[in-house]
């Protein structure tokens, strides 16, 4: 993975003394609460209801055991010894005090880490395919391209205050991820007529109040051109984006307002005086950042075939095996997905302990790295597979093998009221009711995949809009109440899904999934045809004759 | 108000600002607001004279005024709005090599940003300002990307 020069390491000290700084001023009364405001957040620091909460930058989601140590250090002394892993494969930590962040910063700093930019309205953490440079569909592994990214968005000074945040997703392949259609700029490295490998470019997909799949601006743009094209959107949208309502500021409501062609003309006139300029890049600089992620010496595969035998006699080790790991580009090894969605525990949470284990695990069995992905859980990209009995069992000592990856308890759920001061609703509480009313359902495995995607407001933190079941927490006079929606996507077929129809109270939420799931199950025409497959073609009636049909 | 002209404190200021609604003064070098300037720029011919733009003038009307004046002003009217530092790339770009003054919500934090985006004036109110700002430009001396001056990015050097 990318190790800093001492020019990057020099960045992270410099702006670590900087916040230092300005949080001295604060403190001192020189600085105004609204300017200070857009300080800590440019570093990552909210202010929530129940203490401040620090967002930590994991670029691209990839991270090192010693690093994954160094946060487990921070969740144990700065913190209640827990961190929380988001949609976005950064980690956020819920108690720090603010006059400590200064120095939580600089600890970060020792192991390549800062908070730059995890918040405010610039360009955010580059996020890629969890699966990247592991994957056999790949067309090229997208990490580079998204640390060429991380640098130049990095204190970028032209784009510090856009209208609204900015976020950028890449993928390597056909398959996404990422979710980058609901990204501000989606970047699909693909192959053009003559075989050349470059970038499909989409910009204006967001969630939010209003949610859009991004639009093609670009069909195919040549590797070299990646930041001229980056820079020319981004002007485009800083000059002409809207400042008068926060509500309307993202560049989806720009392209919408525009229209994708008229957005389109701008920016290629924008490009064309800065593409010949010092922003292409050479050869030799793309080579020196791919150069820092080959891939690792990976062994020939055991002849003995020891594995077949342990999953035909075990049968927990067979159904994690099936369902959280992966299969990997290279004979002899596996991708493995580290649940963080135990039972009846916050999703995307992991303690100091559990960090420190995966961390031994990655150095052990996965050549030193973890990867965050952006459904909240964690990956070990390269385990042989002699070892994966041993990686099953240890993770399962952590509590982390639960085997749910994909399906219905593997829920991508915001903070909601408990931690957030935007929440209309509770969702952790939600979240248990599932897990105790399917725990022990045993047609959950045969259900398959199912993304369930929960917000507790309107800003769409956990994506609903693109969950195949999506859930949004709603206040009717002080109650909470849950929207309902069915048949969103996040990937390559990426869909918003439509709102079934009123919302249901609290206590019914989990009895109204189970309807649903009864539904998918009488309407499918066999095991093959999947849960959104099903929504996309009966379409909502039938699910709601099945939720609503005891009212009429 | 103080005024930071190539990260020094500068005592004396020539420019005298002429609001909107105000007449034109007779002599001395004077800042007009762009639609007076747009007006009146004929029958200034020989005189001193800078324009005041902000992120709502017209793009074009802006940039041509390379060549035609000694110095733009471009007015921030809350640190927010990030505008301004589009506006100053783009009047680089274009060559203008004139003065280029930041006014209105400019202070500390950002004036590292606005000299790299190519301002070289910043007008500070005077309740923000300490002589311990000017510390300010140097706070972090890692470039990853080109700015107004030195375009090259810094990866490429290491
Ligand atoms: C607890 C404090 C949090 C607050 C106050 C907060 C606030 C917000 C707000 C206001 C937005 C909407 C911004 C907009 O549409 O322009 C937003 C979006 C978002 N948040 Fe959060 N959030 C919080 C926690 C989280 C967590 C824990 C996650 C990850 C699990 C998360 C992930 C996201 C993502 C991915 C979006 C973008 C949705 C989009 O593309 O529009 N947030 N957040
Ligand atoms: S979706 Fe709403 S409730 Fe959930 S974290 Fe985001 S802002 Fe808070």
């Amino acid at each position: 993975m990318y190790q800093y020069t001492e020019v990057d390491q020099k960045l992270v000290d410099e702006r670590v003394e900087q916040y230092r700084d300005q949080t001295r001023r604060y403190l001192a009364g020189e600085l105004p609460d609204e300017e200070f405001r857009a300080l800590r957040l440019m570093n990552g620091l909210y202010i929530q209801r129940q203490a401040p909460m620090l967002r930590v930058a994991i670029p691209y989601g990839l991270m090192s055991s010693t690093q994954l140590r160094k946060m487990a250090e921070i969740a144990r002394t700065y913190d209640r010894g827990y961190g929380h892993f988001t949609t976005r494969t950064n980690i956020q930590y819920n108690w720090p005090t603010l006059e400590s962040v200064p120095d939580i910063l600089a600890e970060l700093a020792k192991v390549q880490m800062h908070a730059i930019q995890t918040s405010g309205n610039c360009i955010r953490n580059t996020t890629t395919d969890p699966y990247a440079g592991v994957i056999a569909s790949e067309l090229e592994d997208p990490r580079p391209w998204c640390e060429i990214i991380r640098q130049w968005s990095t204190l970028h000074p032209e784009f510090a205050y856009l209208p609204r945040k900015f976020k950028i997703a890449v993928t390597g392949g056909p398959e996404d991820r990422a979710a980058s259609q609901v990204h501000d700029i989606g970047l699909h490295l693909v192959k053009n007529e003559q075989g050349e490998v470059g970038f499909e470019v989409l910009v204006g997909g967001g969630l939010g109040r209003t949610p859009v799949i991004g639009k093609q601006i670009r069909p195919f743009l040549e590797g070299r051109d990646l930041l001229s094209y980056l820079e020319a959107i981004l002007r485009v949208y800083n000059l002409n984006g809207r400042r008068d309502n926060k509500y309307k500021a993202r560049i989806k409501i720009l392209v919408n307002a525009m229209g994708i062609d008229t957005f389109r003309e701008q920016v290629e006139a924008e490009w064309a005086h800065i593409r010949e300029s010092d922003l292409r890049l050479s050869q030799s600089e793309i080579d020196t950042v791919k150069a820092q992620f080959t891939p690792p010496a990976y062994e020939a595969p055991a002849a003995d075939s020891a594995l077949d035998a342990q999953l035909a006699e075990n049968e927990t080790f067979r159904i994690w095996y099936e369902r959280n790991t992966v299969e990997h580009k290279v004979e002899g090894y596996r991708i493995v997905v580290v649940s963080l969605k135990p039972y009846l525990q916050a999703p995307g949470d992991i303690t100091d302990i559990q960090m420190e284990a995966v961390a031994d695990l990655a150095d052990r069995f996965s050549f030193g790295e973890i990867r965050a992905t952006h459904h909240q859980n964690l990956v070990l990209a390269d385990v042989k597979q002699s070892d994966l009995l041993e990686v099953w069992k240890i993770l399962d000592g952590n509590s982390l093998a639960r085997p749910n990856i994909g399906t219905l308890t593997d829920m991508i759920v915001c903070p909601g009221f408990d931690f957030c001061s935007l929440a209309n609703a509770k969702t952790l509480n939600i979240a248990e009711q599932i897990n105790e009313k399917f725990e022990h359902v045993d047609y959950l495995h045969d259900i398959g995949d199912v993304r369930l995607n929960m917000s507790g407001c309107i800003n769409a933190c956990a994506h609903h809009h693109v969950g195949h079941i999506g859930i949004l927490g709603v206040d009717k006079k002080g109650e909470d109440w849950y929207q309902f929606t069915l048949g969103g996507s996040s990937e390559a077929d990426a869909s918003l899904g439509k709102v079934l129809g009123k919302s249901i109270a609290a206590d019914e939420v989990a009895n109204t999934i189970e309807k649903i799931l009864l539904a998918y199950i009488d309407l499918r025409e066999s095991e093959a045809e999947s849960f959104l497959d099903v929504v996309r073609r009966a379409g909502l009636n039938p699910f709601k004759e099945a939720v609503y049909a005891a009212d009429h | 108000m103080p005024l930071i002209i190539d990260r020094t404190l500068v005592a004396e200021d020539k420019w005298t600002t002429v609001a909107e609604d105000q007449a034109i003064p007779a002599d001395g070098a004077i800042i007009l607001p762009l639609a007076q300037w747009l007006e009146h720029h004929d029958a200034l011919k020989g005189r001193e004279v800078g324009v005041q733009v902000n992120g709502d003038d017209n793009l074009d009307q802006v940039l041509a005024l390379n060549g035609q004046v000694e110095l733009i002003v471009v007015d921030i009217p809350a640190f927010t709005d990030g505008r301004g530092f589009s506006i100053a790339r783009l009047l680089r770009r274009a060559g203008y090599a004139g003065q280029l003054r930041a006014v209105g919500d400019v202070t500390r934090d950002r004036l590292a940003h606005l000299e790299r985006c190519g301002f070289d004036a910043m007008l500070v109110p005077d309740d923000r300002f300490e002589s311990e700002t000017l510390n300010a430009f140097d706070e972090v001396s890692v470039r990853y990307q080109g700015g107004a001056s030195v375009t090259r990015p810094a990866y490429p050097q290491s």
